[in-house]
């Protein structure tokens, strides 16, 4: 079932474009975050975490029906009501969104962090990588030294300027 | 070769690769970081929604087949 719904690189800039267009407030996270910061690495769908709140459920419902999406009314509700976690696999790729991904103190918390680039918005690898420790999964634990080996990686080659003290207790 | 310079050797491999794909552009990042394939059970539903991401996890826990790499590693595991 499902068979060659591909992620393509046009989708993810008609994604960034539909959520912007929507204002909707939302980060790519997961490793389909990782690998668009350049993670070597493979996934098999799209994870985004987004603000819970009744406005921007409805404007998630609007990028969505923009990308072709099709959803039910029940299944807009269950999107504007912020379940904690959503899976759709009725659009062009699969997509979670998630409300309350574990690991992750809050939206506001991690879009604080976010990196912008070429019209995405995407978690801090370190969100990211906390979320997965989280998670404990077993294909996530697995590879957490490798996802940290990147991350400083990344950092190296993309170094940030200090803001807060606490940032350099993370 | 010991086991402390293969493990040497492999960090710098794998280092290497993160900087060699962080070199390329998004498009070819996204070419060839997503993949999909057929996941039973997973697949098998077009929606899905939980109520709590603990709740997802634990219908993971109860409905995936393991190879999957969904199931939840239990303390002491």
């Amino acid at each position: 079932m499902n068979e060659g719904r591909e992620f393509r690189p046009e989708q993810a800039v008609e994604i960034a474009r539909a959520f912007a267009t929507h204002e909707v407030d939302y980060l790519f996270i997961g490793k389909g975050a990782l690998v668009l910061l350049g993670y070597p690495g493979m996934t098999q769908d799209v994870d985004v975490f987004a603000r819970r709140s009744e406005q921007n459920g409805r404007r998630i419902v609007a990028a969505l029906g923009s990308l072709d999406f099709m959803l039910s009314a029940d299944e807009q509700a269950q999107l504007v009501r912020g379940k904690d976690f959503v899976q759709l696999k009725s659009g062009p790729f699969d997509l979670d969104v998630i409300f309350a991904p574990d690991g992750i103190a809050s939206f506001e918390a991690a879009d604080a962090r976010r990196l912008e680039f070429d019209g995405f918005r995407v978690a801090d690898p370190r969100d990211i990588i906390a979320s997965k420790r989280a998670s404990g999964r077993q294909k996530d634990l697995g590879e957490l030294p490798l996802l940290e080996k990147f991350r400083q990686e990344y950092e190296n080659a993309h170094p940030r300027p200090l803001r807060r003290a606490q940032d350099i207790s993370r | 070769m010991t086991d402390a310079e293969r493990e040497q050797r492999d960090d710098a491999l794998w280092r290497e690769q993160c900087r060699r794909q962080m070199a390329r552009p998004l498009a070819a990042r996204i070419k060839y970081g997503f993949h999909r394939t057929y996941k039973p059970v997973m697949d098998d539903a077009r929606f899905r929604a939980f109520d709590t991401t603990a709740d997802y996890r634990r219908w993971c826990d109860e409905n995936l087949p393991e190879w999957l790499g969904y199931r939840t590693v239990k303390p002491n595991e």
